[in-house]
């Protein structure tokens, strides 16, 4: 694991800022640290020679200086890390974000949706601890131990030697504790990994249990399974657990060492007592910082292993950004060309497409005339999805489409020519109309209701509120509000292609015959030329024409 | 159930707990003693006495440093065996409480995230003795102790490193549950709404670019991080606050030492050792209790845990749920005479003030193959619940002629099985996932059965009936855990089955095939079992003997 990605720095520019004020920060406080241990031993020693009270006033007014000194730095610390770190987490998930819509559908279809979902909203929040904890103790580590460690040699050079000779100890244990630790485990890996599940498995599973009369009898197995969960458990913690043993016996006994060492000399008169005291003040210091970024590892790691999800993210989309300049200036031709509504023939020719150079459908020769009513059909992973990606651009594609004799290159998106509904509903949170009307240049309340008749949903109300996903609806209403926003766009921008992809997958056979209606009206009163994916006959039986893809064309 | 009797249940009976505490409170004491004695040895070896006088303090220097790194070790080890000892008794103490209400007592059932989520509570609940009891007594004793030391070698010092110890754990106590009350009010909503605003984006990426709506959206979720980013800023502030008070006072305590002891220098029984220790202590005191702003965040962790379980898991079942009857007719129902008879029954879910479904007759005797539909919402899965007694009902319900209320739930459930609308599998092989439907089933059964739902080849590819379906069965389709889910219930070989919704979560092209093989592979060679089967999707007519239509 690398304590810092040198990538947080270039993908976020707080970042840079954050580091600078943890450097100046850290350096007040080696200051302190110092600074107290000087003021501190000097009062002791000199009230010891005899000084009184008054004599020593002003030292104990410098020692209550540095330590308000150090309370305050404590606190700017901590509010500059808190918002060192809510600053980094903006700039990049707004980075991270923006990639993600420039990468597209496309790539996101090879993706878990909600993963990426996580590693951009809560993901990131493991960067919290990583920044408030972790950083500010690792910057202060790497100067606050230096700088102490030179203090002493400068006082008392064989106390110094002592604790130089030391502190090498600490990471080398420490790497070789881990190893041991991660052989251990790696050992055990799958044994823990499906002990520490099996209480999960046996609550979620629970219904199952219950049905099949296997509930009651669980519980003598969670006892032994957590049983189990702990020898093993153990036996990891017992070779995990060194490394902290290592760095408090390393630090306690360099304390031990500096204090006999220094006392032996104190006896024979080899060391001032003022220096004795200070050296053996500041030698837990240079301890201190290291041990404490041992005990932050875990927020690190964590925190890294965010911020890696991330960069994958980032770096694919850098990448994918350079590949596609190139063709930058044929997508500008494309938008002008096939502006303004355009009626005419749909005609696919030699049409291939796929995944990552992986060929899903074609090569296909379809025509779909203007106006007309065609249902997709075929067994599934023939391509019809595929096909339906293509069209919108999600994914590559070869061969030619063209759209009233006019070539249009699929893929360019934000064109108006064509409108789609997915398999998913996909709605937001908000009123209907809003989910109806979605990016609509003019918002308009009878179209919206319009479309919801034609989608079999007029009995949704248009001011309905919904929650995050569209919550609130059952499976088929949501599908219909989605097939109302397909059709809404189409209408507000006269495309000439409406693509339905399962639109009746949730619905029963009732309201599947209100929007096979539905649909009919909306070809009869508008030139648009509808395609409709669909497994269900009765939907197929409503089509003009069906183009039914088989297998077979998979292979060629 | 109460918080308080889920955190006695997490709590690890003082017997057992007691040897970590011991040892934690030894590896503290011997941190501060470490220094102490240091300091001590120091100031004496200025004096230049025979180094015989010292020897005490050097032994005691060494001893109190391995001392500190030993206990320190075999603390954790003895007080996380002590956790995982009572982690098996709370998961047991819990899971017997959620057996008779499981599953639609839990309040919140029908949200899918529950019952993962009450299981990371439980687990959380392994922090009380770690991260909050452990660290408030330790620091509660080494305090104690340390005030006392010091107040036998100057009473005014230890008066005063008592006043800065209280202060201290006044403060941190009261800025802790401030800034968790800010953060709870104001901070943790704007972080939900932003969460789900991004999920929302990332989710529907299609659709946002379909509709070239990305720009507009990546607007409204710049704007939700703008106010969450607002809100954690203004209350950083007050996140430093306790942190540097605490330094504050550590350091107002040795200036107070300092200022108590100098001018008592020379009296009996006070020199400049006894001054070095009084004044260093408090640093070493402070630094043990540094770990109790931790434990008090750890405690609110660990409570809101406990509340949530607490609030999952009603204090008296339901009445919407079936308990056991004490005294019921041990009656078995006769396989052959299994005829459900419904009249007028409506059900409800708890908490929800409208019943699901209302007067519903049925009848299904052996041999029916009965179909369900209806629109979502209108009380299918209800009606599959009452049919399996996860529900209690109003109105009649008998099963072979005996009302099922004068049946063991035990008995009902062997007649009528039900396949989930979302089987549950398991994280373990296939042969696991159907065995526990009958544990004395052959190789050439399980196979035998798997055949029957279309699912040997699949087996055999995958490499035997020991491949494993992944974590929540990850790594099967959803129609192939719908065919093991049937290959389990045809194990079990039930007299009636209900499937719910078998289609629910298949792709829609396989979804009329897979309905069409269910509900052919569900039917026994005799022709005895009665089937019903919910569902949205259209069923050939020639599958089935009759039909209910809800709603």
């Amino acid at each position: 694991m690398k304590p810092l990605d040198p990538r947080l720095l270039g993908y976020a520019r707080a970042a840079r800022v954050f580091l600078a004020a943890g450097a100046v920060i850290g350096l007040a406080q080696t200051a302190c640290i110092v600074g107290f241990a000087w003021f501190l031993s000097q009062v002791i020693v000199r009230a010891i020679h005899g000084q009184s009270l008054d004599e020593l006033a002003p030292m104990i007014a410098a020692l209550a200086g540095v330590v308000i000194a150090r309370a305050l730095l404590l606190w700017i610390a901590e509010v500059t890390s808190t918002r060192g770190a809510a600053r980094v987490k903006s700039q990049l998930r707004s980075r991270v974000l923006t990639a993600v819509t420039e990468l597209g559908p496309g790539w996101m279809a090879a993706r878990n949706a909600t993963s990426v979902a996580t590693v951009t909203g809560p993901g990131l929040d493991a960067l919290d601890t990583y920044f408030s904890r972790y950083l500010p103790q690792l910057i202060l580590t790497a100067i606050a131990t230096p700088v102490v460690v030179l203090v002493i040699f400068l006082q008392d050079w064989p106390s110094a030697l002592g604790v130089v000779l030391t502190l090498p100890i600490i990471p080398v244990f420490m790497i070789l504790i881990g190893w041991a630790t991660q052989t251990v485990q790696k050992k055990q890996w799958r044994l823990l990994n499906s002990l520490s599940t099996s209480f999960l498995d046996v609550v979620g599973g629970l219904a199952t249990l219950t049905l099949f009369g296997r509930a009651a009898r669980q519980a003598e197995r969670i006892r032994s399974v957590t049983e189990q969960y702990r020898v093993q458990t153990m036996k990891v913690l017992r070779v995990s657990f060194l490394s902290g043993f290592v760095l408090e016996l390393v630090s306690s006994l360099a304390v031990a060492v500096v204090a006999v060492s220094v006392g032996l000399r104190l006896i024979d008169g080899s060391l001032g007592l003022s220096v004795g005291l200070f050296v053996l003040l500041l030698a837990p210091e240079a301890f201190l910082p290291l041990r404490q970024v041992g005990t932050q590892f875990h927020a690190a790691a964590d925190g890294v292993a965010a911020a890696d999800d991330v960069f994958e993210i980032l770096d694919a989309a850098s990448a994918g950004a350079s590949a596609t300049r190139s063709n930058a200036g044929a997508d500008i031709a494309i938008v002008r060309m096939s502006d303004g509504p355009s009626a005419g023939a749909l005609r696919l020719s030699g049409f291939a497409a796929g995944y990552d150079d992986r060929p899903v459908i074609g090569p296909i020769d379809a025509e779909f005339p203007a106006g007309s009513f065609t249902a997709i059909t075929g067994p599934s992973g023939v391509g019809k999805s595929t096909l339906v990606a293509a069209l919108l651009g999600f994914v590559a594609h070869t061969g030619a489409v063209t759209l009233d004799g006019h070539a249009i290159e699929a893929g360019a998106t934000g064109l108006d020519w064509i409108s789609w509904c997915g398999q998913r509903p996909g709605l937001f949170a908000g009123s209907v109309f809003e989910n109806v009307a979605l990016a609509s240049r003019a918002p308009d309340r009878a179209m919206a209701a319009r479309a919801l008749a034609i989608a079999a949903a007029d009995e949704i109300d248009l001011d309905r509120m919904l929650g995050v996903a569209g919550a609130g609806l059952s499976g088929g209403q949501a599908q219909r509000v989605s097939i109302a926003r397909a059709v809404y766009r189409a209408l507000e921008r006269h495309s000439a292609v409406l693509v339905l992809d399962e639109p009746s997958s949730a619905l029963d056979e009732l309201s599947e015959a209100r929007l096979v209606d539905g649909l009919r009206t909306l070809t009869e009163s508008a030139t648009i030329t509808l395609i409709v994916v669909t497994h269900r006959e009765a939907l197929a039986r409503a089509a003009d024409s069906i183009l039914s893809l088989e297998p077979a064309a998979m292979a060629a | 159930m109460r918080t308080t009797e889920i955190l006695r249940l997490a709590q690890p009976r003082a017997r057992r707990f007691a040897p970590g505490v011991l040892l934690g409170l030894l590896s503290a004491l011997c941190a501060v003693g470490l220094l102490a004695t240091s300091a001590y040895l120091i100031t004496r070896a200025a004096e230049m006495p025979p180094i015989l006088y010292l020897n005490m303090a050097i032994v005691g220097v060494r001893a109190f440093a391995l001392g500190r790194a030993g206990f320190r070790y075999a603390e954790r080890l003895a007080s996380h065996d002590a956790a995982f000892r009572t982690l098996a008794t709370l998961r047991v103490g819990i899971y017997e409480r959620l057996v008779p209400i499981a599953p639609d007592g839990l309040a919140g059932t029908r949200r899918g995230d529950l019952l993962t989520r009450l299981t990371a509570d439980v687990d959380e609940l392994q922090n009380l003795p770690l991260r909050v009891v452990q660290p408030l007594v330790i620091s509660g004793a080494v305090a104690a102790t340390s005030v006392v030391t010091v107040w036998i070698l100057l009473p005014q010092a230890g008066i005063a490193l008592l006043v800065a110890l209280v202060l201290a754990a006044l403060v941190g106590t009261a800025a802790n549950s401030l800034i968790a009350a800010r953060s709870e009010q104001s901070i943790a909503p704007l972080r939900g709404a932003f969460a789900d605003e991004v999920l929302d984006t990332v989710v529907n990426l299609d659709v946002l670019t379909a509709f070239d709506a990305t720009d507009a959206r990546l607007a409204a979720v710049e704007r939700a991080d703008a106010r969450l980013t607002r809100a954690v800023l203004s209350s950083a502030a007050g996140t430093g606050v306790a942190t540097g008070i605490l330094s504050l006072l550590a350091g107002a305590a040795s200036i107070a030492a300092l200022l108590a002891g100098i001018p008592s220098l020379g009296t009996p029984g006070f020199d400049g050792p006894v001054l070095a220790i009084i004044a260093l202590v408090p640093i070493a005191v402070f630094e043990v209790i540094s770990s109790v702003p931790l434990a008090l965040s750890a405690l609110r962790q660990v409570r809101s845990s406990a509340q949530r379980i607490g609030s999952a898991v009603p204090d008296v079942v339901p009445p919407e749920i079936p308990v056991e009857r004490a005294a019921v007719a041990h009656t078995a129902i006769d396989p052959s005479n299994a005829v459900i008879e419904l009249r007028g029954v409506s059900a409800s879910w708890p908490q929800e003030s409208s019943p699901a479904i209302r007067g519903i007759d049925l009848t299904v005797s052996p041999g029916d193959r009965i179909l369900v539909t209806g629109a979502s919402g209108s009380g299918k899965t209800t009606l599959a619940h009452v049919l399996v007694r996860f529900l209690e009902f109003e109105g009649s319900y008998s099963l072979g002629g005996v009302d099922v209320r004068d049946l063991p739930l035990a008995e009902v459930r062997r007649t009528i099985g039900l396949s989930e609308q979302l089987p549950y599998l398991f994280d373990e092989s296939i042969r696991q996932n159907l065995l526990f439907a009958k544990d004395d089933a052959s190789d050439a059964q399980l196979i035998a059965v798997l055949d029957r739902v279309g699912l040997s080849e699949w087996v055999r590819q995958r490499g035997g009936l020991d491949a494993r379906v992944g974590e929540r069965g990850s790594l099967v389709s959803g129609g192939q855990a719908q065919r093991i889910a049937l290959a389990r219930a045809l194990l079990a070989d039930f007299p009636v089955l209900v499937l719910d919704e078998p289609t629910a979560n298949v792709d829609p092209g396989r979804a009329d095939a897979l309905l069409r093989d269910l509900l052919s592979a569900s039917a026994d060679p005799a022709g005895r079992r009665a089937v019903v089967i919910i569902s949205h999707l259209p069923v050939p007519a020639d599958l089935i003997t009759g039909r209910l239509r809800l709603g």
